[in-house]
């Protein structure tokens, strides 16, 4: 498993992209990005909106073309579709017209696994969503929350060597948020599978996350990477009382507060 | 009646409902034929209308003749031919045109302005080009419902889901796996659309071209009755067109069920946490 140096998995390598739109616009989504990302890593990206935070995770995971730079994953040069990535877009995303079960075995059956084992690992992730009792339900039958476990292990099923994850609780309420963070946290705990967590929350981002990445806007660069000193594992519902929590999430805003200052300093030099 | 109990109307069994609804159909329909009958050579001139009674009599009669049978399986061939090949053929060019983004330049406009011929007048060409057999009407028939098919198939197309497309691939997905399991279900809504749309036109595509130059099958039938204003042998025809329509509507029904159960089984589950 341990094969390539240092344990990097993932590395982007002065990454660039800019998207040609209608005539000859051309909107610089990213700009010189290089971060890199070991093994069993669970990392965050926050940013304000627009920032390239997409972007990114549709550039490791092969869906748009590089402007400029290269990523490689395990060792090779990311060309066209990467799939040993698993992606958790921020709408559950199940295939409505395929059972829970048949969600889940989707990865398995397309890479090759056999009958016995994929049966098998199928029972084990929706045991670990709690789902069982719901294999033979059809998407539409199930609540925000539990599409949503669906939605992620349906990823963690076929093990690819990295999971993408762009605002997967976005749209969710605050408790059912911190329930499936909660369970997000089990279930890596379990397996340690390398994690890139897209976010908009500082709060989520720090409670997750063994490393955050700051990105900020226009041109979408990385503005910093914080350390977070908590250990683990991890207790979300009191994670304010975890030590290292405040110092992680103060240095956090920090870099916030300072974004959204030179922001209004411009807009105000806009209005003159 | 129940006055200490819940209020009726929402809380009868589906069976008495559907039941009441039946009784109150089989009424309406029966009293509708009743009226048919008792205003037939009474209040409107018979040659006009027929009447039940005499049209039960002109069936009976073309059927043990075997003009009604032959003139049937003719229309029923030029269906049986031009509807699946027509149907299957549209679904598929609106797959490949909404799976590739050059045959959509190319050729969206020009299958736009073919739709904006009426199909229907495309008739008298077939005939010139593949004859008063059945041929001709095969061809009408497939060209109606070729469009039908092909435009719902590719309007379907255009609102996929991008993101459904990335996650399949993502995860490993072939070729085969991407068209089968994922897109044409994620477009079956608009697919199911179409087909169902294009059945009564199948049968509209057959009847024209018959109307026009034919020796067999119901339009002729029907036009031929009509000329000698035999009323009654015009409503038997009619009728056997509605049962074709109703028979390939159960079909379609049946075939809906099964493709979209996904999405008709979410009404009567409920769910926790
Ligand atoms: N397919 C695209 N075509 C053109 N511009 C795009 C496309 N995708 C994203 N962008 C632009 O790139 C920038 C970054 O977008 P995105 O990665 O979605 O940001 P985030 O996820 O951080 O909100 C935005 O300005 C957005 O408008
Ligand atoms: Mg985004």
């Amino acid at each position: 498993m341990s094969n390539s140096p240092d344990n990097i998995v993932i590395q982007v390598d002065n990454v660039s992209k800019t998207f040609q739109t209608a005539d000859t616009d051309r909107v610089g989504a990213l700009e010189n990005i290089s971060l890199d990302i070991r093994q069993g890593e669970f990392v965050t990206v926050v940013g304000p909106s627009g920032c390239g935070k997409s972007t990114l995770i549709k550039l490791i995971a092969g869906l748009v073309s590089l402007s400029g730079g290269r990523i490689i994953c395990q060792g090779e040069e990311v060309r066209g579709l990467n799939t040993k990535v698993g992606y958790v877009p921020q709408e559950s995303k199940l295939f409505p017209w395929l059972t829970v079960e048949q969600n889940v075995a989707f990865g398995l059956d397309s890479k090759g696994y056999s009958k016995s084992e994929r049966d098998q690992r199928v029972q084990h992730f929706i045991q670990l969503a709690g789902l069982a009792g719901f294999e033979k339900r059809y998407p539409s039958q199930l609540s925000g929350g539990m599409a949503k476990r669906a939605s992620i292990v349906r990823a963690l099923a076929y093990d690819p060597t990295v999971i993408l994850m762009d605002e997967p609780f976005g749209p969710l309420d605050a408790q059912t948020r911190m329930i499936l963070q909660d369970e997000l946290l089990k279930i890596w705990e379990h397996k340690r599978q390398t994690i890139i967590f897209v976010t908009h929350d500082l709060v989520e981002a720090v409670a997750l996350a063994d490393r955050v990445v700051v990105m900020t806007h226009r041109p979408g660069k990385i503005r910093d990477v914080i350390t977070v000193p908590m250990t683990r594992p991890r207790n979300i519902f009191e994670i304010h009382r975890q030590p290292g929590f405040d110092e992680a999430h103060a240095k956090l805003w920090n870099i916030f507060r300072h974004e959204l200052n030179l922001k209004n300093g411009a807009s105000a030099a806009v209005g003159n | 009646m129940s006055s200490n109990g819940p209020t009726p109307s929402t809380n009868q069994p589906a069976w008495r409902r559907a039941l009441k609804i039946h009784a109150i159909r089989f009424f309406f329909v029966g009293g509708f034929f009743l009226l048919w009958e008792v205003a037939s050579g009474r209040w409107i001139e018979a040659f006009l209308i027929s009447s039940p009674s005499k049209i039960w009599l002109a069936f009976l009669k073309v059927y043990q003749s075997g003009e009604l049978t032959t003139n049937t399986w003719v229309t029923f061939q030029e269906i049986a031919i031009g509807f699946p090949v027509g149907a299957l053929t549209g679904i598929w060019t609106g797959y490949i045109f909404g799976r590739s983004k050059a045959l959509a330049d190319i050729f969206e406009p020009i299958i736009i302005a073919l739709y904006g011929v009426p199909r229907t007048a495309l008739a008298p060409l077939f005939i010139v080009w593949l004859g008063i057999g059945i041929w001709s009407k095969v061809g009408v028939v497939f060209i109606l419902v070729f469009f039908l098919n092909f435009f719902n198939t590719y309007a379907g197309m255009k609102q996929l889901d991008q993101e459904f497309v990335d996650l399949a691939r993502l995860m490993g997905a072939n070729r085969w796996r991407l068209s089968f399991r994922v897109i044409l279900p994620a477009v079956s809504p608009y697919i199911i659309t179409g087909f169902k749309t294009s059945i009564p036109f199948s049968v509209i595509g057959a009847i024209t071209g018959e109307f026009i130059a034919a020796t067999e099958g119901l339009g002729y039938y029907i036009r031929a009755a009509a000329g000698v204003f035999r009323t009654a042998d015009v409503f038997v025809g009619i009728a056997v067109l509605m049962i074709i329509v109703i028979l390939m509507n159960k079909v379609a029904d049946l075939i809906e069920r099964r493709v979209l159960r996904w999405q008709t089984q979410s009404e009567s589950v409920q769910v926790q946490g």
